[in-house]
């Protein structure tokens, strides 16, 4: 009975209609239905969005700044973020650095020039300025009393003898984040440490995944007695506290960008190997690579075509679980003196750099740290979600 | 009955013998390639310890060459340094005159092992409680406390909370101080500096154990039979809850070992750490390769340590791997 119309069907054109009833439940690739669930996972989301604007701000940022990361101007050294400013008269601001120096500021918060006392009363405690014709006074007769008790004033300002109040609290306008000892602009530090604290963290952690990836393919793919000899090689590896030997390996070849890449790129290597191996292990007992056994395939051809391939899911999210711990060594190993040397400079070197004048200068310290923490925070939300979204054990 | 369960018992101890004897063997080949490759990668280095900026004269180089007794050849250097280590004689200083390696060791490792061991307790006394309480309260405000802190501690370099720690603590409040470990206000800081992480990382996977444990079937049997809450939580969900905590120690002690290099730095402790920091500053290169030695010597025992004690509290585990 349907044989006549079955047959007039099978032969037609499909009809739009038909084609539109297929769009409603498309068939998910793996990857397409990863990327599904990965969009509902809220904190993810924020963490990958969080990972591409700090990748666009550190290729591009340093670009549109008028400063350079080597830039420096002593003149300028330990500016605040955000200072008081002082008004001498309409026309003239003044800011009064820590360091009983006095600037010349507009009134929305940009740097002018330094001022020069014209006199240096060391017996009052006073140093005296001219500004635009009006003689202004740094009087620091209290700084040794409010040491002892921190709401005394350390510092007077007069103007033309009248003591004169804090006008207004501003943003710094020419250096958003400060700067550090030598006058160097801090925001483009921090970005341009951004650029060598996410370059370490990433090529260090390719290095491991391809060392990771032939080691546990190798290992896992050919199974007895070389697997046996290599995984025991893996665990002898995996008892040795490697931090010590990614310093070791930096104090020999003298400390640089190269010499923490190769340093972590040889080391941690193991656990990204065992992930490989155990996906290795069970993929290589499926059809599909039997059948490319059967119509003859290399061996190499079968694991980089057919095995690897399949096991990226896992591979996947230890990549991105290993970002966040390499950002975190790099940092770690530059706070103990190993990192980039000066003028360049990572997270790890900034806010070690910064240590020394904590309680003077703390922002010099917030920025780099702040960097640091939300970009691991970050990585961690995004490798969070992808497990969830990835690992085949989790879904329903 | 009783004659077939003593039977697997003296079985059972056997296979533990053979397992603690194979693994005492893997740990002392481990320390062996650890002292290795520490020699050998610090020979690797090239120029060698007196290779100043301003040169020295060759007849003085030659002069302290004999004297730290590096013109013999290498592999004799190698045994004679095998030999001292086992007897726990790491040599002389090269940069701290008449300072042996093992000297620094042992006024530095009392300190850094109170510090440690402290933050240790502190980890397994606050983390492990966290844990549980996050686990019982699912998905309610304590849950929710403990996950957003835990999240932090494990983001937070711990470097980063010792300055914030040492700004608003010492520098603005002025209530603790930055630096020193003379009384026990002196270890609040560097403790909670240097068991952060570990403790968020405890706590996670008490959290997680716990929540997996309290699904099973023991636990609501334990619950059917009217025990209270107290005893279900504490005699028959804890134990096996703490299982994979166990297998974290070994990590943990790594970790704790590593971060004192930073936190004895920023909170000036004569530690050992403090010691290592400072040698690898100055190229002390005996001081460095003891103290590595020492520090993965130590941690390789630990582990070694925690495997075994994993193994005769988790009966399911195979010993024959």
């Amino acid at each position: 009975m349907i044989k006549g119309e079955g047959m007039d069907k099978r032969w037609e054109k499909a009809s739009e209609e038909i084609k539109g009833e297929k769009k409603i439940r498309p068939s998910l690739t793996y990857w397409q239905d990863a990327w599904r669930r990965l969009k509902q996972n809220k904190l993810s989301m924020i963490g990958l969005v969080v990972i591409i604007l700090l990748f666009i701000t550190a290729i591009f940022g340093p670009m549109v700044s008028k400063f350079s990361y080597e830039d420096q101007d002593l003149k300028f050294g330990n500016i605040a973020p955000r200072f008081d400013i002082y008004e001498v008269d309409k026309s003239n601001y003044i800011y009064v650095h820590p360091e009983y120096k006095l600037f010349t500021v507009t009134s929305d918060g940009e740097l002018l020039d330094s001022l020069r006392p014209v006199k240096n009363d060391m017996m009052n405690s006073q140093k005296i300025y001219e500004v635009d014709g009006k003689r202004v006074v740094l009087d620091y007769k209290n700084a040794k009393l409010a040491k002892k008790n921190p709401s005394i004033q350390k510092y007077k300002i007069l103007v033309e003898n009248k003591e004169t109040e804090v006008t207004k609290r501003v943003f710094n306008k020419t250096y958003f984040f400060g700067t550090d000892s030598h006058g160097r602009d801090l925001f483009i530090r921090v970005l341009y440490g951004a650029r060598i604290s996410l370059t370490v963290a990433i090529v260090a952690t390719l290095v491991n995944f391809f060392i990771g990836i032939f080691y546990g393919g190798i290992s896992g793919y050919l199974g007895g007695r070389v697997d046996a000899v290599m995984t025991r090689i893996m665990d002898i590896i995996s008892t040795i506290p490697l931090l010590l030997y990614v310093i070791l390996l930096m104090v020999i070849i003298a400390p640089g960008l190269k010499t923490i890449i190769i340093a972590m790129g040889i080391t941690f290597w193991v656990r990204m190997a065992r992930i490989v191996r155990g996906q290795t292990l069970s993929i290589k007992q499926h059809e599909y690579v039997m059948a490319a056994k059967t119509i003859g395939a290399k061996n190499f051809r079968i694991l980089s075509r057919h095995i690897i391939p399949n096991a990226m899911g896992p591979i996947i999210v230890s990549l991105t679980m290993m970002i966040p711990n390499a950002i975190f060594t790099e940092s770690f190993l530059s706070f103990i003196g190993l990192g980039v040397s000066a003028p360049q400079a990572s997270w790890g070197t900034l806010a070690s750099d910064a240590l020394a004048g904590i309680r003077t200068y703390p922002y010099q310290l917030f920025f780099p740290s702040m960097a640091i923490s939300i970009t691991m925070l970050a990585f961690n939300f995004l490798g969070d979600g992808l497990r969830d979204a990835l690992d085949p054990r989790l879904r329903k | 009955m009783v004659c077939k369960a003593k039977q697997n018992l003296i079985i059972g101890e056997e296979r533990m013998g053979k397992f603690i004897f194979k693994r005492l063997g893997q740990m002392l080949f481990t320390l062996y390639i650890v002292i290795t490759a520490t020699f050998f990668l610090m020979h690797a280095i090239p120029g060698g310890p007196f290779t100043r900026e301003k040169p020295l004269p060759p007849a003085v180089i030659a002069a302290l060459e004999a004297k730290f007794n590096m013109n013999a050849p290498l592999h004799v250097q190698y045994f004679d340094y095998m030999k001292g280590v086992f007897s726990f004689d790491f040599g002389p200083s090269f940069q701290k005159v008449g300072v042996n390696v093992i000297d620094l060791v042992q006024s530095g490792l009392p300190v850094s092992a109170k510090l440690g061991g402290t933050a240790v307790l502190v980890v397994l006394i606050i983390g492990i409680p966290l844990g549980i309480i996050s686990a019982m309260k699912q998905n309610k405000w304590e849950d929710y406390v403990v996950t957003i802190l835990a999240t932090l501690g494990v983001t937070i370099p711990s470097f980063v909370i010792a300055t914030m720690i040492i700004y608003v603590f010492s520098g603005k409040l002025g209530i603790l101080p930055s630096f020193g470990l003379t009384s026990w206000k002196h270890y609040i800081g560097p403790v909670i500096a240097l068991s952060g992480f570990s403790l968020a990382f405890v706590s996670k996977l008490t959290r997680s154990s716990m929540l997996e444990v309290l699904q099973q079937d023991y636990i609501r049997t334990a619950r059917a039979k009217g025990l209270s809450e107290f005893v279900v939580i504490g005699k028959h969900a804890l134990k096996n809850a703490l299982l994979p905590v166990v297998t974290y120690v070994g990590p943990m002690i790594a970790g704790i070992l590593t971060g004192s290099f930073v936190i004895e730095k920023i909170f000036a402790i004569p530690g050992m750490g403090k010691y290592f920091v400072e040698s690898v500053g100055n190229r002390d290169y005996t001081v460095i390769m003891g103290v590595t030695i020492f520090y993965a010597g130590f941690y390789i025992i630990m582990v070694f340590l925690v495997d075994i004690i994993y193994v005769l509290i988790d009966p399911r585990i195979k010993l024959h791997d």
